[in-house]
């Protein structure tokens, strides 16, 4: 019983990891460059939705989409500060460049609202649904991320498989320079992509804090390198797989919780991470068709 | 300036005994125990920037968390003198092989991988390590920390802080860079750098890849963890907020700073980021943001810092280089194919 | 004279590009090979498969009658087979000298322990390896700048650095890959006789080359890709009186009007 209930918890937190690990992937892909500052983006989300339902109107929904422009504008100033100019170049330039930026926004983060703990605002009333008339319950907040995070997701492979612009950035992914011989605005495309990835992350912070009802300026860095795990985990740039890792890490996580203790909980993603990167470097769910395994003869 | 600069290549070994002399009288120049003790732990985190550039600078990979292995060092060396009373060089060496295990298992998974991998990893671990620090209460005490770790003891004499460890840390410092100079004018250094330059063309030459990144990951890993040991007894006190990852930041920017790729760089990069955390001490909050700023635009106007290694790949020039050279060379060609 | 590198069946596919299609190539040792064929013919791909860069798809490699397929690269190096690159692949950062002692690798075993207790073998091994490179760069030619950044030397003499350094690994065989690339006919004729050169201290050398009039006064023995498949092999006279060459390098049709165009001159 015990263990069917922490896999209904680990799904929905899963999901939010989920809509994380999309948004960043995404961002790989399209940018070809991994990112440090995604953390920041998904606590920028969070805070601007919190500060909005606190001061302006408790509208679910508005909030969202707060979130989503708020994390959006930075991935603009992400874009401009470390990616643009950096496309040609060698990678850890850019790479250290997304590590100021993190540092930059966290810091400012928290000397504009400091690194206490908020209440978040609940949009709508927590209640348990209790299931087959056992004492297994899903709650309002469960089926609100799981539904909001299934939309997005469909949101952004019909914008992907169905719209022009859709096309151009999974073209930039493929091959920038390929992209650009056929009058592809790499650059722009790349923005759009960012923006679009930021954006994400920046639902998936106003989904975290409303699920843990809290939010706060410090807790990027530790959210963050659960993107980046699911990330690896799904291979880099596949989307679905990383998503497919994202679940994963939220069921482990609420499963290392109830055997261990919740003290440790950042810490199983990571060393599963460690352990499938030893061990399938490829990632976990990259599969591959009519080839030979790595160093068969 | 570019006079001096092409005396001092001239004349390296003179610039080697000057700056030598210059390091060994500095503390001598003061009479305030607080500036001595500040410089004490510039020289500390010179070392510290020096092993963490063997990774960055000479193997073409960036690793963020190199405070996990000062993490390990620390809480090794506190643990080992407080619970079993070892001495300072026993837990020196003990911590010398603990950090070299740590450093490996911790290389494994990325050896195959290419670069950002090294990055990735490296940052959890650095986390992973804060958190186990912060939540293993009976061995670490936890967020309270290990205190009371006693002075230095070394061959009968008690080196207070000051100006006696600042000569302990300058002799670690002197002995790490003769160490590292000696490794990169061999054969191991050459592959190193090659790797970083241009990893086919060593793999070609038969330069086993992820071996030398190995011994190189392993290499930062252990100086960075036995600084942790001088951390440990500099502080007298060590607890787990002294190796979050702004920490691992802090140095990182002192590489960045200074310059990666050349082992007067880190140094140079301790020196200025320290006297700029002084400097602006009264800007407590904001001075995170300043280093974030530094390091971004080092990389917009000078990648490789401002005593880095110009020519390499480091510096970031070198795909315009390819490019420039493929056009070439696609010029080239068409000349043949028309002959 | 036996034969020293030898490939049999093999073939590279990328998904369902056929890059390199059942080749089999026999190289005898002391001679020069030539691989030509048009852009594309996966000439590049076939070498990278025989210094073990890629992986085959099937087929055999065999060098000195050891099976090499698959090998990692610094293997494949070690037994002593050694390539250049057709873009050229400098240590930028390093010395010419450096560069050309990193070639030394495979000959030399100095630790991390040697090099930081400067041990017998390391004062050994760096003795061998600057004696080495210098000679090297002696035959080469470029001693006058052996303390250069290589990035910093002219492309034709980058060239030769990359050369330098390949033999200073000692190779039985070596690879070369477009190495008169850039260069202008008087510095194109120098490396050929420096390739001959090579040839009769007994290194065997196989070379890929775009520049027609190159290969044909260099090799003993020239094999011809079109679109990864073998076209056509033997002694230069042979190659260049083929049928399948010339259509492959001009184009049926061209062909097809030239014969008709002599034939009416007739």
């Amino acid at each position: 019983m015990y263990i069917i209930q922490q896999l209904i918890n680990g799904l929905s937190q899963g999901s939010i990891y989920a809509l994380m690990a999309i948004g960043y992937t995404l961002i790989v892909g399209v940018v070809g460059l991994i990112t440090f500052a995604y953390g920041e983006m998904v606590m920028i989300g969070a805070m601007s939705a919190y500060l909005f339902y606190t001061y302006v109107s408790p509208n679910f929904f508005l909030g969202i989409l707060v979130a989503f422009a708020a994390s959006g504008i930075a991935g603009i100033f992400i874009h401009k500060v470390a990616y643009e100019r950096f496309l040609e170049a060698p990678k850890h330039i850019a790479l250290l460049c997304t590590v100021g930026c993190s540092i930059l926004i966290k810091n400012l983060a928290q000397i504009a609202f400091g690194s206490q703990g908020n209440a978040m605002p609940m949009a709508f009333e927590t209640r348990p649904f209790y299931l087959f008339g056992t004492d297994l319950y899903i709650t309002t907040i469960h089926l609100a991320v799981i539904a909001i995070v299934l939309v997005l997701s469909v949101g952004l492979s019909l914008f992907l498989y169905k719209t022009r612009v859709g096309l151009m950035l999974r073209a930039v992914s493929q091959d920038k320079m390929a992209s650009s011989l056929v009058a592809i605005n790499v650059k722009k495309v790349t923005l759009i992509g960012n923006v679009v990835g930021t954006g994400l992350g920046g639902v998936a912070g106003l989904l975290y804090g409303t699920y843990l009802t809290n939010v706060s300026t410090v807790f990027g860095t530790v959210v963050g390198l659960k993107a980046i795990s699911a990330c690896v985990l799904g291979g880099m740039t596949n989307i679905p797989g990383a998503a497919l890792g994202a679940v994963l890490i939220g069921i482990l996580e609420n499963f290392g919780i109830a055997l261990f203790t919740s003290s440790y909980r950042d810490i199983f993603a990571f060393i599963f991470v460690f352990i499938a990167l030893t061990f399938r470097p490829e990632g976990l769910f990259v599969f591959r068709f009519g080839r030979k395994k790595k160093g068969g003869k | 300036m570019t006079a001096a600069k092409n005396f001092f290549e001239k004349h390296k070994t003179l610039a080697l005994v000057l700056g030598i002399a210059v390091l060994l009288v500095l503390p001598q120049l003061t009479r305030s125990n607080y500036i001595r003790g500040v410089l004490a732990r510039i020289i500390v985190y010179a070392t510290l920037a020096s092993g963490l550039n063997i990774i960055n600078g000479y193997s073409g990979q960036s690793c963020l968390g190199i405070v996990g292995f000062t993490c390990i060092g620390a809480y090794s060396g506190a643990l080992l003198t407080t619970k079993l009373g070892l001495p300072f060089l026993a837990s020196l060496v003990l911590t010398l092989a603990l950090c070299a295990a740590a450093g490996f298992i911790v290389s494994l998974p990325t050896l195959k991988l290419n670069g950002m991998f090294l990055s990735i990893i490296t940052l959890g671990f650095s986390e992973m390590m804060r958190l186990i620090a912060l939540n293993w209460q009976k061995l670490t005490n936890g967020p309270l920390g290990i205190k009371g770790i006693p002075n230095v003891h070394l061959f009968g004499w008690k080196i207070k802080s000051g100006a006696p460890f600042y000569y302990l840390a300058l002799a670690a410092l002197l002995l790490v860079v003769f160490v590292l100079n000696r490794l990169l004018k061999s054969r191991v250094g050459r592959a190193w750098i090659a790797i970083r330059e241009d990893q086919d063309a060593a793999r070609s030459l038969g330069v086993k890849v992820s071996h030398y990144r190995c011994i190189n990951f392993m290499t930062g890993a252990m100086i960075c963890g036995t600084m942790g040991v001088f951390i440990a007894y500099y502080y007298r006190y060590v607890s787990p907020d002294m190796f979050s990852l702004d920490e691992g930041f802090n140095v990182l920017s002192m590489c960045v700073v200074g310059g990666s790729g050349t082992l007067f760089g880190p140094i140079a990069g301790a020196f200025v980021i320290n006297l700029l955390t002084e400097g602006f001490r009264f800007a407590s909050e904001w001075r995170m943001v300043m280093y974030a700023v530094l390091i971004i635009t080092m990389m917009w106007v000078r990648p490789q810092g401002l005593f880095g290694a110009k020519d390499s790949v480091i510096a970031g020039q070198i795909s315009w280089k390819n490019l420039f050279a493929r056009k070439k060379k696609e010029d080239g060609d068409v000349d043949h194919i028309g002959s | 004279m036996s034969i020293i590198l030898e490939a049999k069946g093999v073939s590279k596919h990328f998904g369902g590009l056929k890059a390199v299609e059942q080749v089999d190539m026999q190289v005898k040792e002391g001679s020069i090979f030539g691989i030509i064929g048009p852009n594309g013919a996966g000439k590049t791909t076939f070498f990278n498969l025989c210094s073990g860069t890629y992986k085959v798809t099937s087929g055999q490699i065999l060098f000195g009658g050891q099976d090499i397929t698959n090998l990692p690269p610094e293997e494949v190096a070690k037994k002593g087979l050694i390539r250049t690159f057709q873009n050229i692949k400098l240590f930028q950062y390093l010395s010419v000298l450096e560069n050309v002692k990193v070639g030394c690798h495979i000959n030399t075993k100095t630790s991390v322990l040697d090099a930081i207790f400067h041990t017998k073998t390391y004062h050994q091994d760096e003795e061998y390896a600057t004696r080495k490179a210098e000679k090297v760069l002696e035959e080469v030619g470029l001693t006058e700048y052996r303390d250069w950044k290589a990035g910093n030397l002219p492309y034709g003499y980058q060239r030769k650095v990359e050369i330098a350094r390949a033999l200073a690994a000692e190779p039985k065989v070596l690879l070369l890959d477009e190495p008169a690339a850039g260069m202008n006919p008087a510095e194109t004729w120098s490396l050929l006789e420096f390739i001959q050169k090579i040839r009769d201290k007994g290194h065997t050398i196989v070379v890929i080359e775009h520049d027609m009039k190159f290969v044909m006064n260099l090799c003993d023995h020239i094999m011809v890709l079109s679109f990864g498949e073998k076209i056509c092999e033997g002694t230069p006279d042979t190659v260049k009186n083929d049928r399948n060459v010339q259509e492959a390098y001009f184009g049926r049709g061209i062909i097809q009007k030239s014969n008709e165009l002599s034939q009416e001159g007739a």
